[in-house]
């Protein structure tokens, strides 16, 4: 399995099983970097059908203009 | 003005080695080192700062030549603008907090556009322009590296995500968490206060419950960075998200201790009127360059400023009265008048660095003059403090006053007193006049009609 989708997996389950604690004093500047480049397929994805339903949306009111 | 160092750096902008900011002959500079020069030129030479500063989000600056006094690491010398009041984060109400957010996020994705990424994301760049938010550091851009993460994007979900989602779930009073954390709201300590359900927002999960786990859980961790890299579509992504993120944050203002002040005191209409002409008169003899409105609720009396073109501050301690007053501020257009939050019994403390990287509010003053209105039995009976510090402290923050004595006849007194034994034999109009006169001139006064009420025009001595 990709390393990512097992971070992913694994860091998902913590969130719903541990959480109460807080440190606000760790350095968070690792995991702020790990945690984009996990995301990112999800969000890139998700962009790309954004941009690609906004196409044929343009497409459809190109096609059929409202009549006013 | 912020405090200087002995040459003249402001003691905010130490951190950033690409330039520092700093005072000559009371005009705000700012430096740009060698190290940043090819960003700036970038910046410049790409059209974003045009293009930036045609859509009112970056700051406008001129280059100074020639460069008297640079140093050997200076590149340029640049004058930004003039903000004629900073303001912090912990004194914006939530749709303050939630435009700069989405300012910021607009700023990232036109410096995409032009081949650039910013490099901070902090909330403190952004400041309140004849109304409208303003990115100031103009250092805030590097060349965007395909491949690279967004190196920003931990201090926008501190400095912008967590409070306002911390606001909008939990409790409106949660942005005063930046004053105890000036970097923003660590986000663990965001995820752990935010409601359970949250932990099923599309949104929130990721930016903030995961995003938190996962500084813990490479808080101890090497990572070889040089293999991981995310698109530039991702990158995009990832500013989308945050942008749907915070665009669908709400909070709607409840009928909170003050919201509907006005309809609830004592004044008939015709005495309401009368007060604003006294007030519109008195400003008229001052004639300030600067108001500052305390207690000023909706700021239907600091319109009375600001509609004369005079830069009006609007200062309440209720979150719902300052977020309905910023409302009508964008939707009327207006750019003369800033509402902000302050508690006045406990206002904006230094906070930072040697306690100097942001300044209290008091050292943000004093301004032209104040207007005081209903204001004084809150400071003299809610808050038990003496008539002769209350006429200390008005003179320390203004030159001129507009102030109104509410005796305790006054019903709206009254209900204070309602409900706390009566230690205040010295709340007189005679005393009022006696202590005020220590530090100010009581140049006229007007009785509101139909109560008895009296409003000063009190000019420092």
């Amino acid at each position: 399995m990709n390393k990512g989708l097992i971070l992913f997996l694994f860091l998902s389950f913590s969130v719903f099983v541990f959480s109460k604690e807080a440190y606000a004093y760790l350095d968070a500047g690792t995991g702020s970097y790990v945690i984009q480049v996990v995301i990112a397929f999800i969000f890139g994805g998700l962009l790309s059908v954004k941009i690609f339903w906004n196409r044929i949306k343009g497409f459809l009111t190109n096609l059929f203009p409202r009549k006013d | 003005m912020e405090k200087l160092e002995k040459n003249n750096k402001i003691l905010s902008s130490f951190r950033d080695p690409s330039g520092f900011l700093f005072i000559r002959d009371d005009l705000l500079y700012r430096q740009i080192n060698l190290k940043y020069k090819e960003d700036y030129d970038h910046l410049m030479s790409s059209g974003l700062y045009s293009a930036l500063v045609k859509e009112g989000l970056l700051i406008p600056h001129e280059e100074i030549i020639p460069t008297e006094g640079m140093d050997d690491i200076a590149y340029k010398i640049i004058k930004p603008e003039n903000i004629s009041f900073i303001s912090y984060p912990y004194e914006w109400s939530f749709s303050q907090l939630k435009d700069a957010a989405l300012t910021t996020l607009k700023i990232q994705k036109k410096a995409i556009e032009f081949g650039m990424s910013l490099k901070d994301a902090s909330a403190y760049n952004i400041q309140f322009k004849k109304g409208r938010p303003v990115l100031i550091d103009t250092l805030s851009f590097e060349k965007y590296k395909e491949g690279e993460p967004w190196v920003a994007y931990k201090q926008f979900c501190q400095h912008f995500l967590a409070p306002l989602a911390l606001m909008s779930h939990k409790n409106i009073c949660l942005n005063r968490l930046f004053q105890l954390y000036i970097d923003g709201v660590p986000l663990d300590l965001a995820s752990s206060l935010l409601p359970f359900s949250t932990r099923f927002s599309l949104s929130l999960f990721p930016h903030i419950h995961l995003h938190a786990k996962s500084q813990k859980h490479f808080a101890n961790k090497s990572v070889n960075m040089t293999r991981r890299k995310i698109s530039r579509l991702a990158f995009l992504g990832i500013i989308d998200s945050l942008e749907s993120a915070i665009k669908k944050m709400r909070w709607k203002p409840m009928g909170t201790e003050w919201a509907d002040y006005y309809n609830i005191t004592n004044y008939s209409s015709t005495a309401f009127q009368q007060k604003k002409e006294i007030v519109a008169n008195f400003l008229d003899k001052i004639g300030p360059t600067q108001v500052w409105d305390l207690g000023a609720n909706d700021g239907f009396f600091s319109r009375i400023a600001s509609q004369k073109g005079i830069p009006t501050i609007s200062f309440d301690i209720d979150p719902s009265a300052v977020e309905k007053n910023y409302l009508e501020c964008v939707a009327n257009g207006e750019d003369s008048i800033l509402p902000l939050l302050l508690d006045l019994t406990n206002p904006s403390p230094s906070i930072g660095w040697e306690n100097s990287e942001r300044d209290s509010w008091l050292k943000r003053g004093p301004v032209d003059a104040v207007l005081a209105l209903a204001l004084v039995h809150h400071l003299a009976i809610s808050n038990n403090v003496p008539l002769r510090k209350i006429a200390a402290f008005f003179s320390r923050i203004c030159f001129s006053l507009i102030i109104e004595f509410v005796p305790k006849t006054d019903s709206q007194v009254q209900k204070l007193l309602s409900t706390r034994e009566d230690i205040f034999p010295n709340y007189t109009q005679p005393a009022f006049e006696r202590e005020f006169g220590k530090y100010f001139t009581l140049e006229l006064s007007e009785k509101v009609s139909g109560s008895d009420r009296v409003i000063y025009l009190m000019r420092k001595r």
